[in-house]
């Protein structure tokens, strides 16, 4: 019953970090709570089950903060997914070109920038939290110089920030400098 | 009572509950000074200028610092969880938090314990929790763009980083058929405002008005403009337009102020927020007899 997902212990996160053997299971789920990232170990399902048949359940929001701390922290892991639908980020980029600027868009991140200087002119769309915080630190900011949000950012749309941000660099260094 | 909860980017802020007051970009809320800028800042900031049209009281906000890692996040849902029934707002905005699901389904049962439910409107990864957590129908409004409109349309997708492919790479001209899925799924609040290069209003699966002028291609890439229309919505619904007018009006005067701020990429929201006034006194009055006309022909038919 332990291990049983559902409701009744009242997290649901909607991601599962899944791991070779059970020691790195158990080590995941100790070094996510000392660093206070909510997470319960449960079976994965069968159709997602890869390695040992031991997982973490996540918030799946917080894939990137996770992916980060099991790494600094040396905890193997094989990957972190969905409990549900598509298992695969959003790859999708869209650029607008409005003469001066560009608008890079990955998912439900936008970011602009000016073509000559690469300067950050603004970040739109998004809803987590971390986003209006890298939006303040990157504005105003040469893409070269900007802090990556991928490495400042703990949630899935600083990740869509990240594919934007790393579009918007080679665009402006491939042809716009 | 208009309540608007959300997060600030900064990592000191302790929650902050308190009337809002504009002061050029910078928004004051009990002492704590926070930069009019993209998220709730933006949203209680337009919120602020609508309501001082209006005559209103200044909205009451309830502010946190997070930078992601979703600390002042819990706060702010536990306080809500603790604290909605006795604070009896009559409209309720939910902002930029970190989507937790079950926690936001507290939040929803809480404001039902109110003696009357809220007015719940929820926008960013509020919304993005309440879809994941099931219980969109419960809320009166949300206001997705068109990444977030193919979210809602996506029954198994929890957050818009995981839609698939092929719903996000939806035109406006699909629309429609994103919003009839939306609802059919069950993901999608009573009404939604729908922002883009067209703007739509639906309620119960029918869009019932699409705008698209005055067409300003750089409100898209300005981080806050679509929280504007979520705070100008919540600020109309509490000043007394019934939530379609409101929406209606919203979506025109986010347009109509890019317009007069001779918006460009590079434009701050606090820019665009500021000529809000100058666009109210100019068209709100048209605006609303135009919403209120239509309304009155959906009624007839």
């Amino acid at each position: 019953m332990f291990f049983k997902s559902g409701k009744k212990n009242g997290f649901e996160g909607g991601g599962l970090v899944l791991f070779e053997n059970v020691e790195e299971a158990m080590s995941g789920e100790r070094s996510l709570k000392a660093d206070g990232i909510e997470n319960r170990l449960v079976a994965p399902p069968p159709e997602l089950r890869r390695g040992c048949d031991l997982a973490l359940e996540i918030n799946l929001v917080e894939k990137p903060a996770v992916e980060r701390m099991l790494r600094s922290r040396q905890v193997h892991f094989i990957d972190i997914l969905p409990m549900k639908g598509d298992a695969e980020l959003l790859q999708v980029v869209q650029v607008t070109d409005f003469g001066e600027a560009v608008m890079v868009k990955a998912g439900n991140m936008k970011l602009t920038f000016d073509k000559a200087t690469g300067v950050v002119l603004n970040i739109s769309g998004g809803g987590c939290p971390d986003i209006p915080y890298l939006h303040a630190e990157m504005l105003a900011k040469p893409l070269d110089r900007a802090p990556r949000p991928k490495e400042m950012g703990h949630t899935l749309c600083s990740l869509m920030l990240d594919r934007a941000y790393v579009q918007s660099l080679e665009i402006w260094k491939n042809g716009s400098r | 009572m208009l309540l608007i909860c959300g997060t600030a980017p900064r990592k000191d802020l302790p929650l902050t509950q308190g009337e809002a007051s504009l002061h050029g970009d910078t928004l004051r809320i009990n002492g704590a000074a926070i930069p009019c800028t993209q998220g709730t800042a933006a949203l209680v900031s337009a919120a602020c200028k609508t309501l001082e049209y209006l005559e209103q009281p200044s909205p009451r906000v309830l502010l946190v610092g997070d930078d992601g890692t979703g600390k002042g996040s819990r706060l702010l849902y536990e306080h809500l969880i603790g604290n909605l029934p006795r604070l009896a707002p009559r409209v309720v905005v939910l902002h930029y938090m970190l989507p937790v699901m079950g926690l936001m389904r507290k939040v929803s049962e809480s404001a039902s314990k109110a003696a009357r439910r809220p007015f719940m409107i929820a926008d960013a990864a509020a919304m993005y929790a309440a879809k994941a957590a099931g219980i969109a129908r419960d809320f009166d409004l949300f206001t997705p763009d068109l990444s977030e409109l193919a979210f809602l349309a996506d029954p198994q997708a929890t957050h818009p980083a995981y839609v698939s492919r092929h719903l996000f790479e939806s035109d406006s001209t699909r629309i429609p058929e994103l919003v009839a899925a939306a609802y059919a799924n069950g993901s999608a609040a009573r009404t939604l405002v729908v922002k883009g290069a067209t703007d739509h209003v639906a309620q119960n699966g029918r869009i019932l008005d699409t705008v698209s002028e005055p067409n300003v291609p750089a409100l898209e890439a300005i981080g806050g403009t679509g929280d504007t229309i979520s705070g100008m919505v919540g600020a109309f619904v509490h000043g007394g337009f019934d939530e379609v007018t409101a929406a209606r009006v919203a979506i025109r005067a986010n347009r109509m102020a890019g317009l007069y701020a001779g918006a460009t990429p590079a434009t701050r929201i606090w820019q665009v927020i500021e000529v809000l006034p100058r666009v109210f006194a100019d068209h709100l009055d048209d605006w609303a007899r135009q919403a209120g006309d239509a309304s009155m022909e959906r009624s007839a038919s």
